[in-house]
């Protein structure tokens, strides 16, 4: 008897998750056809950080004071400040550059910044065909600056 | 012209005609039915399945074949070569000569009307398991030899249960010959007084089959492919080729024997009567496959021998009562 | 990474008084390889016939979770003996983090245990903030604990969803997935990132909740209480034939659990009543009304119902946290270098996987001396032999899938 038992459970269980995937299947799907349909990000979402250009003088906020460089975990921000023959530092960058390649995402950069001169951008089509490409420069940060929304921290809301 | 002909050459021209259109429905079917299966595992798991090669992935198949046939063709250096070679083959063709013996309509057998034809459908199912032993013992591989021993103490324990539980209709309907069995159901399916029987030839069918839940074999989780691990390219296509005909083959038992075959209301012809019903017990079976998990090889082994063969008998006994008291 | 021979040596010499070794961890000699320890000991014990095998399994594998390497010997279908080899996702993390500072090492720690990465972050701030004895705002409390519940929530639904591939059903992965990705969701619109957050900061969190996100996370818990958790209960959990696939395998008893060092669900799949909520709160789980899952089985089964009752508590938690959520900063006020006193502190957290511990010596600058990382998953993998002998081919899987490892822990 408890043969029978067994068996009818054993059908009860099964009838049950058939009518699930059953009643799943008239259900829409959960897939964004990418690259056709853009995923629908919220804002926030990291990206890369890029350069803010300051809207009156066109020029970037950056000062070149190595704060972001100093608190990257990866070490993947190089920066050097830009010199006038004389010798007098010029307080912009001469070279800003990011690795990709090894950046996490971490935001700190972002939060050590104290110039208000890096945000972080939801551009994520970063791939290129070599190493090499992954390391984007002051001015390809500052285009995808312009062109992609970005924030400062996620949530909108500042620290403390 | 046609007339001028002797009897002999016409009936050779018809059956060269008929053995075409069989070999492109064998063809056809395995698209179809793998287009469905990847559809309807999509559907089920809130996912789309193929999409952009033709009107909602119509022509993926035909992509992926010709990619299968343009892969490089591999072959493992310390495999014995003759029957690593052979095993696909040795597979997929019992799969196309079951076809052979299937009445799908009224009208239509390609051969002679076989008065034998399920023993000649338990027989030639299973030249498969030779199959499937060469493949595993010719990839000279761990792996693929424990799956294929495992696949073959599988097949032999359930091809009994499958043949037993088809016996009861054979007593009801007095005759091996499939199509007597259709039209001994004429006025009532079958699947009601045989439902025992039916149960029964479905899970073995499945089990036959290696499809999941019973598909220990293959099983990805463990031993990477079992059996094929060491096919690539077409060659695995072709054991693919040999599963999917084989699965419709059993639909298409299941519904001469127990669900009237191509007997329905008149507004359809007999021919579409019997795909639509062979396709529905497809789907089932595609159904299962993806909603319940894996069951053990030990279990599997229980199952067949301490359950199936006792239920298949029973119902044989049950059977016999009645057609002795009729 | 060392090689093999070293790294025996050194559990030998740790373990040499231990009767536990006998018979369960090889004992290789000095210059010996793993594989030509388990040579000796087939000659030693005679197991030259020729039924027993060895086979390798992983470390590409669709079902090891990650880069595990088990070394099987097998008699036929049923497991003699199995060590795992592990190693292959080492990347010196806890030699990195002596070179950086405090803040640098949080978003660094999410990389331990990845599929939990607010439990990791969890621990290191709290060990850091015991080092400074740093009181954090009460908001921030709160918020921690519900961002760590809802992580919980998000493991264990890839544990189901793994779990139920491991035993053969595809489908119930997909499911978990879906409603996954709503929590990656929920996290993307709370921190920016999806896996690995960066959000516990020294001190409190790093930005408070964005306005709607509340309401999202309440609709996110309704529909996984009343909707997705009961699919994902009849789909799979009361599902005869999983129930038979996992049943009896892979039982320890609660004496060894105890003595193995087992944690988390591992150990309450065994009958022992043992939660760090509520044992050695690390946050204010004392404000908040819930139940510790225990099951008596001691196997996969009984391990598998405890999660699933551990993600329903975990709603439960939650919900009590927004209903005692009160406006309030959520940064406490803190120098501009973080510069912990001399000491050291072991700090020790109830993730998804166990107990997750981290043993942090200061040194007084602003980079630690040494962080050492107690992780869940590599205690449990020690019980692997133990726990796979006598078992089906097929039942290693379903082990390896109930004691719910992450390579990234195990390894670091």
């Amino acid at each position: 008897m408890s043969v029978v038992r067994d068996a009818v459970r054993m059908a009860r269980s099964f009838v049950t998750g058939m009518g699930i995937t059953f009643r799943q299947m008239f259900q829409p799907a959960a897939t964004v056809h990418y690259p056709d349909d853009k995923p629908d990000l919220p804002t926030g979402s990291r990206g890369i950080p890029v350069l803010k250009v300051n809207a009156e003088t066109g020029e970037l906020n950056c000062t070149a004071c190595g704060l972001c460089a100093r608190s990257c975990p990866p070490s993947c921000i190089e920066v050097i400040e830009e010199t006038d023959a004389n010798g007098k530092r010029m307080r912009r960058p001469l070279v800003f550059n990011i690795d990709m390649g090894k950046c996490m995402v971490c935001n700190l950069c972002i939060e050590a910044c104290p110039f208000d001169a890096l945000e972080m951008a939801v551009h994520f089509e970063l791939s290129g065909y070599a190493p090499e490409d992954l390391v984007f420069d002051k001015n390809q940060l500052a285009t995808i600056w312009q062109n992609f929304d970005s924030v400062r921290i996620a949530g909108g809301e500042k620290i403390g | 012209m046609w007339e001028s002909l002797p009897p002999i050459a016409q009936q050779l021209i018809i059956t060269v005609i008929k053995v075409t259109i069989l070999l492109g429905f064998v063809g056809v079917n395995f698209l179809f039915l793998v287009w469905m299966e990847r559809k309807i595992s999509a559907r089920m798991q809130s996912r789309v399945g193929p999409y952009s090669v033709g009107k909602h992935g119509s022509l993926q198949l035909l992509a992926d074949g010709v990619k299968m046939l343009s892969k490089e063709d591999v072959r493992p250096a310390t495999a014995d070569r003759w029957i690593w070679t052979l095993a696909p083959l040795v597979t997929f063709f019992p799969a196309v000569m079951l076809y052979t013996t299937i009445p799908i309509s009224p009208n239509w057998t390609v051969g002679s009307d076989l008065n034998i034809g399920l023993v000649y459908l338990a027989a030639i199912s299973s030249f498969t398991l030779v199959g499937i032993f060469m493949a595993g013992w010719g990839s000279n591989n761990k792996y693929s030899l424990l799956g294929s021993m495992r696949a073959a103490a599988q097949l032999l324990a359930y091809e009994i249960p499958l043949v037993v539980s088809v016996l009861g209709v054979v007593m009801m309907a007095g005759s091996l010959n499939l199509r007597d069995i259709v039209d001994a159901q004429q006025n009532a399916w079958y699947l009601f007084p045989q439902i025992l029987g039916f149960i029964v030839f479905f899970i073995a069918g499945l089990a036959e089959l290696n499809r999941a839940p019973f598909d220990m074999a293959e099983a990805e989780q463990e031993l990477v492919a079992g059996y094929f691990t060491e096919y690539s390219g077409i060659r695995w296509g072709l054991f693919l080729w040999a599963e999917y005909t084989n699965m419709f083959t059993i639909s298409a038992l299941a519904t001469l024997l127990f669900l009237g075959g191509w007997h329905g209301p008149p507004f359809l012809p007999p021919v579409v009567w019997f795909m639509i019903k062979s396709y529905c017990l497809v789907f089932v079976m595609m159904w299962i496959r993806w909603t319940l998990p894996r069951v053990r090889i030990d279990q599997l082994m229980d199952l067949g021998w301490k359950f199936l063969l006792p239920v298949s008998l029973l119902n044989m006994l049950i059977t016999g009562i009645f057609v002795v008291m009729r | 990474m060392g090689t093999g021979a070293t790294r025996m040596a050194d559990r030998q010499e740790a373990m040499a008084d231990k009767d536990m070794a006998r018979g369960v961890v090889l004992q290789p000699q000095d210059t010996e390889t793993m594989e030509q320890a388990i040579r000796r000991r087939f000659e030693a014990e005679e197991l030259d016939r020729r039924e027993r095998m060895t086979i390798n399994f992983g470390p590409q594998h669709p079902s090891t979770h990650g880069v595990l390497r088990v070394l099987l010997t097998v008699e036929g279908e049923t497991i003699i003996d199995a060590q795992p080899d592990i190693g292959y996702l080492h990347r010196n993390w806890e030699k990195i983090v002596e070179g950086w500072t405090y803040p640098m090492v949080i978003p660094f720690s999410d990389r331990n245990d990845y599929l939990a990465a607010i439990a990791n972050e969890q621990v290191i701030t709290g060990a850091i903030e015991k080092l400074l004895e740093l009181e954090i705002p009460e908001r921030a409390q709160l918020l921690r604990v519900l961002v760590f519940e809802l992580q919980r929530i998000a493991s264990h639904l890839i544990w189901f969803g793994t779990f139920g591939m491991d035993s053969g059903a595809v489908t119930p992965f997909l499911l978990a997935f879906r409603d996954r990705e709503m929590c990656y969701t929920l996290f993307e619109k709370l921190t920016g990132a999806r896996l690995l957050y960066n959000y516990l900061r020294i001190g409190g969190l790093r930005n408070d909740v964005p306005p709607g996100w509340l309401d999202e996370l309440k609709e996110f818990l309704d529909h996984l209480e009343h909707e997705s958790l009961p699919e994902f209960i009849n789909l799979l959990i009361k599902n005869e034939i999983f129930i038979h696939r996992v049943k009896g395998v892979g039982y320890i008893s609660p004496e060894d659990a105890v003595a193995w060092g087992a944690s988390g669900p591992v150990l309450r799949g065994s009958g022992v009543k043992w939660d760090l909520r509520k044992v050695d709160p690390y946050l204010p789980y004392d404000r908040f009304e819930f139940d510790i899952p225990v099951e008596t089985g001691g196997d996969a089964h009984a391990r598998c119902l405890v999660r699933i009752r551990e993600m329903q508590e975990s709603i439960k938690i939650i919900r009590q946290v927004l209903d005692q959520l009160e406006d309030g900063p959520v940064m406490a006020k803190l120098p501009r270098a973080i510069r912990p006193p001399k000491g050291e502190v072991y700090h020790r957290v109830e993730s998804p996987r166990g107990e997750t511990g981290v043993y942090l010596i200061s040194d007084g600058s602003t980079k630690p001396y040494r962080i050492h990382w107690r992780a869940p998953s590599l205690i449990h993998l020690q019980m692997l032999p133990k726990l796979a002998k006598n078992h089906l081919l097929a039942d290693l899987v379903i082990i390896i899938g109930s004691i719910d490892i992450v390579l990234g822990e195990v390894d670091r």
